[in-house]
């Protein structure tokens, strides 16, 4: 069964939007820290690949292009073993309150 | 912007902004101060990857095909290693993917996609735009590309064939669109202002002359 | 190691369904084309992409696909084509 990423021929696929979003702050962030890790090893372009494949269908459908990067890259980070989400959890707090 | 078909939702696609990405925001960002705490990347790394790609854009792709219009034997090197033409004009397109170029002709034209994940020539010509990026893109330029192409105002007649390239694996590709014509007496310069972003990707043509202005 | 196929081979992907990363999309899985060129050795995705080495190199091809072969019912021209670069574990000869 084709994966959700798996997107050629498609059907229902309706006509083009050709709207542009600008880039968010948070964005350029989300592709310069997936390139960093991957220029230090830690993780690679395929895995970084899998992981946005390993989203639920539901969630790959509905999340913005760099959304799926932030979250391909948390997912990595924690199977790795670099971050844990409690961690991550409570930085975002921690940086909430003190911005 | 979801639509039924046969009663099956397509996928959804919002361009979220603001509040509603807030949360993904928030999450890099800890990430970013969390991997910065343990010496695993410096804000000064990040900082510089940022810049990088904020330096390639489209206007490196519509130099190497002005240059490539002007002097044939730079568009054979061009065809045949397009990473070293890029250096040649002084582009940083290093790294470890490959790039090369196809030449549309009167006989050919091509169109780039990558049907699995949107990768893109981004180190020559930067970030894709939105749409490239859109799942009906990914679908319909390989099942649908003339119906794609006139939706960007290109119809093709049927005898120009056209040729899809879906870059599945570690090689990107840009279109090397064909000279307009009424160009013979422009510089490289102005040639250049005339290839847009879209028809390095194929889904149009350079501008003509009098409207490039 | 050298590569299996030249220039011109006619090929067919393998309709497997394999579980896991794999940079073989599903539409031209079971289709015949044609290796359009060698691309040369490249460390295998579906190896890299769970942490592993990508080794041994696999060798990947530009195949060429008619599109009427593809798609049932393809508007368009009979020599549209649809070029797409695979691994060489995914093919066998036609």
């Amino acid at each position: 069964m084709a994966g959700i990423h798996d997107l050629g021929g498609s059907p229902g696929a309706g006509s083009i939007d050709k709207s542009q979003h600008e880039t968010e702050d948070w964005e350029h962030l989300a592709d310069a820290v997936t390139v960093v890790l991957d220029k230090k090893g830690i993780k690679t372009t395929d895995e970084h690949r899998r992981a946005q494949e390993s989203l639920d269908p539901e969630r790959y459908k509905s999340l913005g292009y760099y959304e799926r990067w932030v979250a391909a890259t948390e997912i990595l980070l924690v199977e790795k073993g670099v971050l844990t989400r409690e961690e991550i959890d409570k930085k975002v707090a921690e940086l909430e309150e003190s911005p | 912007m979801s639509e039924t078909h046969n009663g099956h939702d397509h996928p959804h696609e919002e361009i979220k902004t603001g509040a509603e990405s807030s949360l993904y925001a928030g999450r890099i960002r800890a990430i970013e101060a969390l991997l910065v705490e343990r010496d695993i990347l410096t804000k000064e790394e990040v900082q510089s990857q940022i810049e990088y790609m904020e330096a390639r854009s489209p206007a490196n792709g519509a130099r190497l095909v002005a240059r490539a219009w002007i002097d044939p034997e730079f568009k054979t090197r061009l065809l045949s290693d397009t990473k070293a033409a890029a250096r040649e004009l002084g582009m940083d397109a290093s790294g470890p993917v490959e790039f090369v170029t196809v030449e549309n002709t009167p006989e050919v034209h091509n169109l780039i996609v990558c049907t699995l994940c949107s990768c893109y020539p981004r180190a020559i010509l930067g970030r894709p735009p939105d749409w490239y990026k859109s799942f009906a893109y990914r679908s319909r330029a390989v099942n649908e590309p003339r119906a794609v192409m006139r939706e960007f105002g290109l119809d093709l007649p049927i005898d120009v064939t056209v040729a899809v390239h879906d870059s599945s694996a570690d090689i990107r590709y840009m279109v090397l669109p064909m000279r307009p014509s009424g160009t013979e007496d422009m510089g490289e310069e102005e040639l250049a202002r005339l290839v847009t972003r879209d028809s390095l990707i194929g889904v149009s043509v350079p501008l003509e002359p009098v409207l490039a202005g | 190691m050298t590569a299996r196929f030249d220039p011109g081979d006619p090929v067919r992907v393998r309709p497997e369904d394999r579980r896991g990363h794999i940079r073989t999309p599903s539409y031209v899985k079971g289709k015949t084309g044609q290796i359009e060129t060698g691309l040369g050795a490249f460390k295998d995705p579906e190896s890299l992409a769970y942490g592993g080495s990508g080794l041994p190199d696999k060798h990947l091809y530009k195949v060429a696909f008619r599109q009427k072969d593809l798609w049932d019912g393809y508007a368009g021209s009979p020599d549209d084509t649809l070029y797409i670069d695979i691994y060489e574990h995914w093919l066998d000869p036609a």
